[in-house]
């Protein structure tokens, strides 16, 4: 057993190598990037139950090629989704799954504590990102957003629209602050407020300069979660364009998507 | 307009007073109580509610060791660029190249954002017209951004001779954006399927065919085009 995993070993070091050498891109400079914060501490986990699986690739499907029993520790490199690339005792390099990453013990024997990425995390978690389509004052609505969480309820969110009208054209950047009313709850409703800029380009069949104005937003959305990380998100607000003119423009946007926190 | 930003004020300080700033949990706050809590459980399971407790004797001296858990580095996102060549309907056959960041929700999907750029060639119009020029505003450039999810339909490893083994994935491609042609923004939609390869643990190089469909007018009646573009990519690992 001891023989033929050394000798896996011995061959996928040279497939690296080899292949290092025959596809090397001109991606030098994020390579020399890489190397450079290649020296850091590493999360040393020892194995509680009767075995760990190492897999071949960051996947279920991938074969399992040797097995770290019970006692024998792993360091863990880097975690890719739900899979953590790890290096055994004898130096050996593996991909072992979440599920059983997550019955592994550290140093003190306290159990180490991985995100999982399910219901909890969806009510507790830090960032989400998402995108979304939908209708802006009667064009179409393309936008992303992106947000951090300050608590269950409360975060930050800063969002980038563009629209795309049969009139006009253009582009919205916002920060605003999101209230999760329920955020143990699958669907939760989701109270919204904040600001930003709001640019129309330039049109000529529409007579309009290129024009940037501030504006306001409140609005209500939904978010309802999916599976796994994923959950859908829908947004309806008012919009105040504070224009340089007498009088702001209220403009209303809906938009539906699909976003996932980590 | 006075009352109306009032209003937004209001319902500024209502959203912040409903969560209560008692809540906020500076800084990041701790990622799941439940681990904690299992822990315990667990911890409570070992003693025996049954067993007599021995008076103790020695309290025993052993401090803990305390271990200072290092963070685990997450290597979700990809980073590249791609070259290929992409047909604008009615414009020819051109090279595209562009940018690319992928981030790996789970090891099924991933979300993908790319942003490119190609020139739209000689229409047949205009090569049937000698001297008549289609007004494309500033250059025939076309450029386009997109927002995709994708789904590894097919993981798998790649072999090369005996000993080389790259895991692979074939995997689905759809999304929308925006494509800005002839001066005009269009509302796009992106469909595609790829193969990656991960050659080496931090990088992949993927084969990519999509299919940009926006409508255009340039030729007079607004038509559904078909651009497909087939291009080749490198991207890293972070």
């Amino acid at each position: 057993m001891g023989l033929s995993i050394s000798t896996i070993h011995s061959i996928r070091t040279r497939r690296s190598t080899n292949t290092a050498v025959l596809l090397g891109i001109a991606l030098i400079g994020l390579l020399a990037a890489r190397l450079a914060s290649a020296a850091e501490d590493l999360v040393q986990v020892f194995v509680a139950e009767p075995f760990l699986e190492l897999h071949t690739g960051p996947g279920r499907g991938y074969p399992v090629t040797q097995v770290v029993g019970r006692g024998e520790s792993v360091d863990i490199l880097y975690r890719r989704t739900d899979w953590f690339r790890v290096r055994t005792e004898r130096g050996l390099l593996g991909w072992a799954s979440l599920a059983q990453m997550s019955k592994t013990l550290l140093a003190d024997g306290t159990p180490l504590k991985i995100d999982l990425g399910d219901r909890a995390g969806f009510a507790d978690h830090r960032f989400e990102m998402g995108g979304f389509l939908g209708e802006f004052a009667g064009a179409n609505l393309i936008s992303a957003y992106a947000a951090g969480r300050l608590n269950p309820n409360l975060g930050v969110d800063f969002g980038i629209s563009q629209f795309l009208g049969n009139v006009q054209n253009g582009y919205m950047v916002d920060i605003g602050l999101e209230h999760v009313v329920f955020p143990d709850w699958r669907l939760s409703p989701i109270l919204l407020l904040g600001g930003g800029l709001y640019r129309v380009d330039a049109s000529l069949s529409a007579q309009l300069l290129d024009r940037t104005d501030e504006d306001a937003y409140a609005g209500l959305g939904f978010r309802f979660y999916l599976t796994r990380r994923f959950f859908l998100r829908a947004e309806w607000k008012e919009r105040v364009i504070i224009t340089k003119r007498n009088e702001n423009e209220e403009l209303k946007e809906w938009k539906v998507g699909l976003a996932f926190f980590f | 307009m006075e009352s109306r930003t009032r209003v937004l004020l209001l319902s500024l300080a209502l959203s912040v007073s409903l969560s209560g700033c008692s809540a906020l949990r500076w800084p990041w706050f701790g990622k799941h109580p439940s681990a904690d809590q299992s822990a315990d459980a667990a911890a409570k399971a070992d003693e025996d509610p049954n067993a007599i407790e021995p008076p103790r004797v020695i309290d025993p001296d052993v401090e803990r060791r305390k271990i200072k858990v290092p963070k685990i580095k997450a290597k979700n996102v990809e980073i590249g660029g791609y070259y290929g060549l992409m047909s604008v309907q009615d414009f020819g056959t051109n090279p595209v190249y562009g940018l690319r960041a992928d981030y790996h929700i789970t090891e099924d999907f991933f979300a993908e954002a790319t942003y490119g750029q190609t020139r739209l060639g000689q229409s047949s119009f205009e090569e049937l017209n000698p001297g008549v020029s289609l007004n494309l505003g500033s250059g025939r450039r076309l450029t386009y951004y997109g927002i995709s999810l994708g789904y590894n339909f097919l993981p798998g490893e790649a072999f090369i001779g005996r000993s080389l083994a790259m895991n692979s994935a074939f995997y689905l491609l759809g999304g929308f954006g925006a494509t800005r042609i002839a001066d005009e923004q269009r509302l796009t939609l992106n469909v595609g399927a790829g193969y990656r390869v991960v050659p080496i643990d931090w990088l992949a190089i993927n084969i990519e065919f999509q299919n940009r469909l926006f409508e255009s007018d340039i030729f007079g009646s607004n038509k559904l085009t078909n651009n497909m573009q087939a291009t080749i990519g490198a991207a890293v690992f972070f």
